[in-house]
C-alpha cells in the first residue's frame, strides 16, 4: 500500500513541476469560462428554465466543466499510448507490484495536482464573480470534492483502455480522430446533456461519459446528488474489471517493436 | 522571311523591355520564381506522402470534418430549446459556426505545425537549426513542407455548413455574397495564421510551448462562432479590432445574411476586413522575424 501511496505523491510532484503550464491553462480555461458565461447569459435572457436547468446551473456546468478540462484532456493524453508503441511500457511491465493500481497511483496523483492548481482556484474565482449554484453544507462539499475525485479517476481508467488500443494498431491516433467527436459530444463538453433530444440523452445517460462532466455538475447543483455519484461508483467498479480485463489480454499478446 | 518577321520582331521587343527593367528588379522576379517553385514543390512532396497512406488521409479528413459536423449538431440542439440568441436563429449562428471552421481548417493546414507542441519539438530536437541553414526561408519551409491535407476535411466540412445554413437562412446566394463567404474565410484564416506565428515566436522564446497560442486559435474561433453582441464591449474590442478574427468572421456574415450590426460594429466595415486582416499578419510576420532572431539552438 505505501508503495502506491508513493507513487501518488510522485505523481503529485511531477506535475507540480509544471508551473508556466498550470499559469497558461487557468488562464485558457478562463478564457473559455468566460465567453461560455456570455454565451449563456445571452440564451438565459429570454426563459428562466430550459429543460429543468436554470441560469445558475448552466453557470455551474460552465465553470465546473471547465476547472476538471484540465483533468480529463491531460497533457500526458498520449503518453501510455506511445510508450506502449515505443515498447517503454516493457519497463513498467517488469517492475514489481500490481501494474494497475501502480499507473492509476501516479495518474491520479498528477490529477489531484490539477485538481488543486487548476479546478479549486476556478471553481472558487468563478463562485465569487457569477451566481453559481454551490453546495454550501460541509457535507456537500465533502461530496463535490469526491464526486470531482472520481471523473479523475474514470478519466484515467477510460484513457487507459482507450491507451490500450496501441497493443492492436500502431495508428491509434486515426482511432482516437474517429472517436473525439462523439466523446466530445455525448460527454457533455459542448452543451449539457440536458439539453439533448430525448433518445441522445439515454444513449449519454448510460455511458461512462455522464461519470466525467455531467456527474460533478450534478452534485454542484445539488440535484439526484445520491444517484450521480452512485453512477460514478459504478462506472469506476465497471471500468476498473474492464481496464484489467483488456490490460491481461495485451500482456499476453505483447510485441516489442523497439530495439 | 514574311512569316519570320513577326516573330522576329516580337522578339526583340521582348528583349528591349527587358532591357528597360532595372537589373534588380530582374533578378528579385527570377529569385520569387525560384522560391515559389521551390515552396510547391515542397508541399507537393507533403501532399504525396500524405497520399501514401490513403487510409490514413481519408480517416484523418473524415475525422477533421466530423468534429465540425458535431459542433454544428451541438448549436443546433442548444438553440432548438432556447429558440435564439442575441436574435440570431439556428441557421445564423451554423453560418458563423462554418465560417470559423473553415478559415480555422485552412490556417491550420499551412501552420499546424507552427502549433507550440509540434515546434518546440522541432526546437528541442534541434531540428530548427537545420532548417536555418537552407537556403529558403525558414517559415516558407516550415509551411510548405507540413502541409497537411487532411484540415482540408474541416475547410470543406465549415463551407459545407455555410452553404446549408446560408440555404436555411434564406440567403440569396449571388457572386458578391459568395465573393463575401470566401474574403472572410481567407481574411479570417490569416488573422489565425498570424496568431499561430505569434505563439511560435514565443514557443522560440521559452522552448516550452504553451497553452495561450491555442487558446487564441480555437478561443478566437469559437468566440467568433456566436453573434458579437452577447459579449461585453471589452471582449468585442479585443477580438474585432486587436486580434481582428471577429471582424472578418462577423461583419462579412452581416452582409451576407443581411442583417443589422450592433451599434460599433455597422456591416459597411465588411470592407475593412480584407485590410485589417492583411495589416494582422504583417503583424505575425513582424513576431515571427523577431523570434527566429532571438532563437537559440537548443538541441543535442
Amino acid at each position: 500500500m505505501s508503495a502506491y501511496w508513493a507513487m501518488l505523491l510522485a505523481g503529485f510532484r511531477r506535475q507540480a513541476t509544471y508551473r508556466l503550464a498550470a499559469v497558461t491553462g487557468l488562464v485558457t480555461n478562463a478564457f473559455f469560462g468566460v465567453v461560455r458565461t456570455a454565451i449563456f447569459l445571452a440564451l438565459y435572457r429570454q426563459q428562466d428554465q430550459v429543460a429543468g436547468m436554470d441560469l445558475g446551473d448552466a453557470l455551474t456546468y460552465v465553470w465546473v466543466l471547465e476547472s476538471l478540462f484540465g483533468v480529463i484532456w491531460v497533457a500526458w493524453f498520449w503518453e501510455t499510448a506511445e510508450s506502449i508503441r515505443s515498447g517503454d511500457f516493457l519497463v513498467e511491465l517488469l517492475r514489481p507490484g500490481d501494474l494497475y493500481l501502480r499507473l492509476l497511483a501516479f495518474d491520479l496523483g498528477r490529477s489531484v495536482n490539477l485538481l488543486a492548481v487548476r479546478a479549486l482556484p476556478g471553481i472558487s474565482v468563478a463562485a465569487l464573480l457569477l451566481p453559481l449554484r454551490l453546495p454550501a453544507s460541509p457535507a456537500g462539499l465533502a461530496l463535490l470534492a469526491l464526486s470531482l475525485l472520481l471523473a479523475a479517476v474514470v478519466g484515467f481508467q477510460l484513457r487507459l483502455l482507450f491507451s490500450l488500443a496501441a497493443f492492436w494498431t500502431p495508428d491509434y491516433r486515426s482511432l482516437w480522430a474517429l472517436l473525439f467527436p462523439v466523446i466530445w459530444l455525448l460527454s457533455g463538453f459542448m452543451v449539457p446533456i440536458e439539453y439533448f433530444p430525448a433518445v441522445l440523452r439515454v444513449v449519454a445517460e448510460a455511458s461512462p461519459l455522464a461519470a466525467l462532466v455531467m456527474a460533478p455538475v450534478r452534485v454542484a447543483t445539488g440535484r439526484s446528488v445520491a444517484l450521480a455519484v452512485a453512477g460514478q461508483l459504478l462506472w469506476v467498479a465497471a471500468l476498473w474489471l474492464a481496464g484489467r480485463w483488456v490490460l491481461a489480454l495485451a500482456n499476453r499478446r505483447l510485441v516489442v517493436h523497439g530495439g | 522571311m514574311a512569316e519570320g518577321l513577326p516573330a522576329r520582331r516580337s522578339r526583340t521587343r521582348g528583349a528591349r523591355r527587358r532591357l528597360l527593367l532595372p537589373p534588380q528588379v530582374v533578378q528579385a522576379r527570377h529569385r520569387f520564381v525560384t522560391a515559389t517553385l521551390v515552396y510547391l514543390r515542397l508541399a507537393a512532396a507533403a501532399v504525396r506522402a500524405n497520399m501514401g497512406q490513403p487510409l490514413f488521409l481519408a480517416v484523418r479528413t473524415v475525422a477533421a470534418g466530423l468534429i465540425v459536423v458535431v459542433e454544428v449538431t451541438a448549436v443546433v440542439l442548444l438553440l432548438d430549446r432556447f429558440g435564439t440568441i442575441g436574435g440570431w436563429r439556428a441557421p445564423e449562428v451554423v453560418l458563423l459556426f462554418g465560417l470559423a471552421f473553415a478559415s480555422q481548417g485552412l490556417a491550420l493546414a499551412l501552420g499546424n505545425r507552427l502549433e507550440a507542441d509540434h515546434l518546440s519539438l522541432l526546437v528541442r530536437k534541434g531540428t530548427f537549426d537545420q532548417v536555418l541553414t537552407r537556403p529558403v526561408s525558414p517559415l516558407g519551409w516550415l509551411v510548405a513542407s507540413y502541409v497537411d491535407a487532411r484540415y482540408l476535411g474541416r475547410l470543406l466540412a465549415g463551407v459545407g455548413a455555410v452553404a446549408w445554413a446560408g440555404d436555411r437562412a434564406g440567403v440569396a446566394w449571388s457572386a458578391g455574397t459568395v465573393a463575401l463567404v470566401a474574403l472572410a474565410v481567407v481574411s479570417a484564416a490569416a488573422v489565425v495564421f498570424a496568431v499561430l506565428l505569434i505563439a511560435a515566436a514565443f514557443t522560440f522564446v521559452s522552448v516550452q510551448g504553451s497553452e495561450a497560442g491555442s487558446m487564441l486559435v480555437y478561443g478566437g474561433t469559437y468566440l467568433a462562432s456566436y453573434p458579437m453582441q452577447i459579449y461585453g464591449s471589452a471582449l468585442r474590442l479585443v477580438f474585432v479590432w486587436l486580434v481582428p478574427v471577429a471582424l472578418a468572421i462577423y461583419v462579412p456574415a452581416l452582409v451576407v445574411l443581411g442583417r443589422q450590426g450592433p451599434p460599433g460594429l455597422p456591416a459597411w466595415l465588411a470592407w475593412l476586413t480584407a485590410p485589417v486582416s492583411a495589416a494582422f499578419l504583417a503583424v505575425g510576420g513582424l513576431a515571427w522575424r523577431g523570434g527566429v532572431r532571438r532563437y537559440v539552438g537548443a538541441g543535442s
